[in-house]
């Protein structure tokens, strides 16, 4: 604890070491851009200067080893779908996903007829937000990090679970 | 609208054609006055569309339509000659807009119709994939179009079923690469002579021609299930 040492006066407790990491994660949490649709566009917005994700920490990264949130934004086909599982496997631990809009959740309007598209991400990979819309508006996507946001807070890393 | 309007317009339209134009800026009610104008043009333009002989201005058209009695069209032109080049290559002798073709020579005349002077069709716009439905034949359809003399035909060749194959024409367009492997991939038809004759779009395990009337989806893909699954979400 070098950087709190000699700061305080003695037995005072500021937080515990999981508190400041959790909260050190979540107020960084890079996103992997997995633009595949229109909710793509939305996505772009939201990271541009009008709705400005640089604020609340988030960072666009073209590469999954550098990226702790996957922002799956748009309608994941059957040929993409494997694609979208290898790629959340490249990603390093701890890693959250995000399924944008209604395609990424569950099809969207290729729900019942759409032989090509995979019935929502989830079926994949796992899913920690959803956002429905059809796309979300910039307001809807950054709800929806900050609910990320808010969970990955809520995370003790540190802290042994007991099963 | 009520009797009486109806009554009112079809009244006002009548002066207008007569030549009283007044009769319908004198209706007072906007809504009226708009839909008797509206009456008026389609009234107008019927006139027109029935009596084209009557009009003075048509008549040096008219004079070239005695010396030559029926101009052929660009179809029936480019169907007569293909007779003459290659004979048996067409399916049906009646040309309605579109060309009907046995696939046996496709590729010559590919060429043929790319390279003659007269008709130069140097772009393949369109290769279009077509079921007739269960138990039927495939069909290609050929959009060609030439940019030097701006006209555009429409190439039909039927294929079997079961065993549905058609001469590529990647070398004659190289557009067509990806034409066809597009119908190749939608429709299973197989292009003999492609360089590279796989699927497109769908993943290349892939089962089955998703666009055929016959076509069932397939039940899971790399373990994944396909059709929908979660319940309650409607």
């Amino acid at each position: 604890m070098g950087v709190l040492e000699n700061r305080f006066q003695d037995n005072v407790v500021v937080a515990s070491m999981d508190k400041l990491l959790g909260w050190a994660r979540s107020t960084s949490p890079w996103f992997f851009q997995f633009g595949l649709a229109c909710c793509a566009i939305e996505m772009m917005a939201t990271a541009a200067s009008r709705y400005d994700l640089m604020r609340i920490g988030m960072i666009p990264r073209s590469s999954p080893r550098q990226a702790d949130v996957m922002i799956v934004a748009g309608t994941v086909t059957m040929k993409m779908s494997l694609r979208v599982k290898k790629l959340y496997e490249q990603m390093a631990d701890p890693k959250y996903v995000i399924a944008m809009g209604s395609c990424a959740t569950s099809g969207g309007p290729y729900w019942q007829h759409g032989y090509h598209v995979l019935k929502g991400v989830d079926l994949v990979v796992p899913v920690d937000v959803y956002i429905p819309g059809c796309p979300p508006r910039p307001e809807a996507l950054i709800e929806g990090l900050l609910k990320l946001q808010e969970k990955i807070q809520a995370d003790r890393p540190l802290t042994k679970k007991i099963a | 609208m009520s009797d009486e309007q109806i009554k009112l317009i079809e009244k006002a339209v009548a002066n207008a054609l007569a030549g009283d134009m007044d009769a319908i800026n004198d209706i007072e009610d906007r809504v009226t006055r708009s839909k008797a104008k509206a009456a008026l043009v389609k009234a107008k333009r019927l006139a027109k569309a029935t009596t084209p002989a009557e009009d003075p201005s048509n008549t040096d058209e008219l004079k070239v339509g005695d010396s030559a009695p029926t101009e052929k069209s660009l179809s029936e032109k480019v169907a007569a000659c293909l007779n003459e080049k290659f004979p048996n290559s067409l399916e049906a002798e009646d040309v309605n807009g579109h060309i009907q073709m046995k696939g046996k020579n496709w590729f010559k005349i590919a060429q043929y119709l790319r390279d003659n002077p007269d008709f130069l069709f140097d772009s393949l716009q369109c290769v279009t994939g077509y079921d007739f439905g269960e138990g039927e034949d495939l069909e290609v359809r050929y959009n060609l179009h030439s940019m030097t003399h701006n006209h555009t035909i429409e190439i039909r060749i039927k294929t079997d079923r079961n065993n549905p194959k058609v001469p590529s024409v990647e070398q004659v367009w190289r557009i067509g690469d990806w034409f066809e492997r597009e119908t190749f991939d939608m429709y299973g038809i197989e292009f003999e002579g492609h360089s590279n004759m796989i699927r497109i779009l769908c993943p290349e395990d892939w089962e089955g021609w998703p666009l055929r009337k016959d076509y069932e989806t397939q039940e899971t893909y790399h373990g994944i299930v396909v059709p929908k699954v979660k319940d309650g979400w409607e």
